[in-house]
């Protein structure tokens, strides 16, 4: 069976009247490294949740290779939470056996192999006395210790130093160029994110906005930039717009380059930017 | 799983433990004395028949030294299931939603039916047999004590009939699962314990004036109108009153206990001659027997058992809803 490692049918979660996700269809592919971004608030850490099966949705499916998640973690499937909570009181070594004694699939190897790389995690050392990067890096020794085919991670970068940023995402694909895991990370650091991934799934307001292969989405796209006063009239969307007194700046979703307007491709931050641009301006249009 | 929560439970587990020593030990040394001075004052009679078997100046002296105390003793028995609902149940749940541990589970293959039932035995057995322990030592020294103790009041004076029997067992399930429930529901640790405490009391305050009425009444009718005589065992007794010739309560008997002149030269009246006159036949008195205070101890444990089990569903549903 050659099913995708994660499909999502017309998915949605409520809470009371907030809807959290709402229609979201989408499938990753296999080995790919996907980047989930979108506005605070989008929907982005739900959608991990479900997709792990922490929480169920309120309609629709996620089905990972084939098989339906509902309600409980799927085994194929490990989640980083944002918060990265571990057990404070326990030693490294001790959270691993936690990891070992918690999971019917555990590798000892694997988990020790993540916590031996870059300068290393002392194993003897308290959880709660650990820095954020080697906190960080035992959170991702327990979620690949489950060997994992897909893995989730909920703003793995957040309060990292730039070195650790750096090197929590080289201990990331290692694990997909050695296993072929899919990947799934939501990250507002876009500019780290733009050298790992290959895929983008953009969130606005509980709804998939742009999805597919980044190099495919950035060719789709043009930022253009003409002379203040000139009419924008493009075959296109036009996803967002900006003017000063002296020119006319958009981001433009297919067609052609507008007559008198030079065009370019834009690169992933510019894209993101343009749409986290266009959502504020929306919800502020909207008060 | 099992190793897992015993881990971190730990510091808790540690610490009841000590504590549990240390209230021993000192229960045990104030039994040697206790033991010492009944032996000093040559009192194994007294406590075996009571104080109106000896007066003497041994026995006040030993009562002075240790009623009160024997007491307090009592008295930590009972307040033991706060303790562990408050320190050991509230927090099960409510400290791992707080510091947001929960998902560390529910991110592993353990289902969470599983992981409440570990972190549930895990947690409360330990907890149950601490308060059994303490209970039985307390009780060792209470029967020092005997009758020169506060066990002369009866199997029924509310201080002993709450730290024996399963009773206290009962209230610690209804303690720890109230915690846990709070905890569960409320996911705030302080708010947790502060509700644990509060209704754990206000529970065992509205159902210890309940449990009388748990048990049908044995009425015991005597001849003698006095009232002087002691009724076996000391039971319970719930109400008493006079019967008529035809065996029926009389409703309000003061006014047929009016004696006023019927003095003989001495001035002294044959109080049962006067009520009989004035139809008072009987002498009645609705009781709990003394043996059947298991049974009771029995029907109020089902209760708080009863209580109990609907705190464990209710913290099913709520560990269920919690993403």
């Amino acid at each position: 069976m050659n099913a995708s490692p994660v499909r999502a049918e017309n998915l949605a979660k409520h809470f009371g009247r907030t809807k959290a996700l709402d229609g979201c269809s989408f499938e990753l592919p296999e080995g790919s490294v996907t980047a989930l971004v979108g506005p605070n608030g989008a929907g982005k850490s739900t959608l991990l949740s479900l997709v792990a099966g922490l929480a169920k949705p309120t309609r629709g499916e996620i089905t990972v290779h084939g098989t339906a998640v509902r309600g409980r973690m799927h085994p194929d499937v490990s989640l980083l939470t944002q918060k990265r909570p571990l057990y404070d009181q326990f030693t490294v070594r001790e959270l691993m056996r936690a990891g070992a004694a918690m999971n019917d699939r555990w590798s000892a190897e694997r988990a020790d192999e993540v916590l031996d790389l870059l300068a290393g995690v002392d194993k003897d050392a308290k959880v709660r006395t650990l820095s954020a990067g080697a906190r960080t890096q035992v959170a991702i020794a327990l979620a690949l210790g489950r060997l994992p085919k897909v893995l989730l991670l909920d703003e793995p970068l957040s309060d990292l130093d730039p070195l650790a940023r750096d090197e929590t995402l080289r201990i990331v694909m290692t694990d997909v160029a050695e296993r072929g895991t899919t990947v799934l990370l939501s990250s507002h650091l876009l500019t780290d994110l733009g050298d790992v991934c290959d895929h983008l799934l953009l969130l606005d307001e509980g709804r998939v906005q742009v999805a597919g292969e980044i190099e495919e989405i950035l060719g789709d796209h043009g930022v253009v930039v003409g002379p203040a006063g000139l009419d924008l009239d493009t075959d296109g969307t036009v996803v967002d717009s900006s003017h000063t007194s002296r020119q006319t700046t958009a981001l433009v979703r297919g067609g052609s380059a507008p007559e008198g307007f030079q065009s370019e491709h834009p690169d992933l931050e510019a894209l993101v930017m343009g749409y986290l641009r266009a959502s504020r301006t929306r919800r502020l249009a909207r008060r | 799983m099992t190793w897992v929560v015993w881990r971190q439970q730990r510091p808790v587990f540690i610490t009841l433990v000590a504590g549990l020593v240390v209230s021993v030990a000192a229960v045990l040394l104030w039994r040697a004395a206790t033991v010492a001075d009944v032996q000093a004052g040559n009192l194994a009679d007294c406590v075996l028949r009571g104080l109106d078997a000896c007066r003497g100046k041994a026995a006040d002296e030993f009562q002075d030294a240790w009623f009160d105390k024997l007491h307090i003793a009592q008295g930590t028995v009972l307040a033991a299931p706060a303790v562990i609902g408050v320190f050991v149940g509230a927090p099960l749940f409510a400290r791992e939603f707080e510091q947001g541990t929960h998902t560390l589970a529910f991110t592993q293959s353990v289902s969470r039916t599983r992981w409440m039932v570990t972190k549930f035995l895990v947690a409360g057995l330990p907890a149950l047999a601490v308060v059994l322990v303490y209970q039985l030592v307390v009780h060792s020294w209470l029967d020092v004590a005997g009758e020169l103790g506060p066990l002369a009041t009866g199997k029924f004076y509310f201080t002993t009939f709450e730290s024996q029997g399963v009773s206290p067992i009962a209230y610690t399930l209804f303690a720890y699962t109230l915690g846990m429930v709070a905890g569960a529901v409320f996911k705030r640790t302080l708010v947790a314990m502060t509700l644990t405490l509060a209704v754990f009391i206000a529970a065992r305050v509205l159902i210890s004036g309940l449990r009388e009425s748990m048990i049908t009444p044995t009425r015991v009718v005597t001849d003698d109108l006095d009232g002087r005589t002691v009724l076996d065992g000391r039971p319970l007794v719930l109400e008493s009153g006079y019967l008529d010739a035809a065996g029926a309560v009389v409703a309000d008997p003061t006014p047929k206990m009016n004696c006023v002149g019927r003095g003989d030269a001495q001035g002294i009246v044959d109080w049962e001659t006067c009520y009989r006159e004035n139809g008072l036949a009987q002498r009645y008195s609705d009781v709990i027997p003394a043996d059947q205070a298991t049974a009771l101890h029995l029907l109020e444990g089902a209760v708080f058992a009863g209580f109990a089990v609907l705190f464990v569903l209710g913290s099913v549903w709520a560990v269920r809803r919690q993403v």
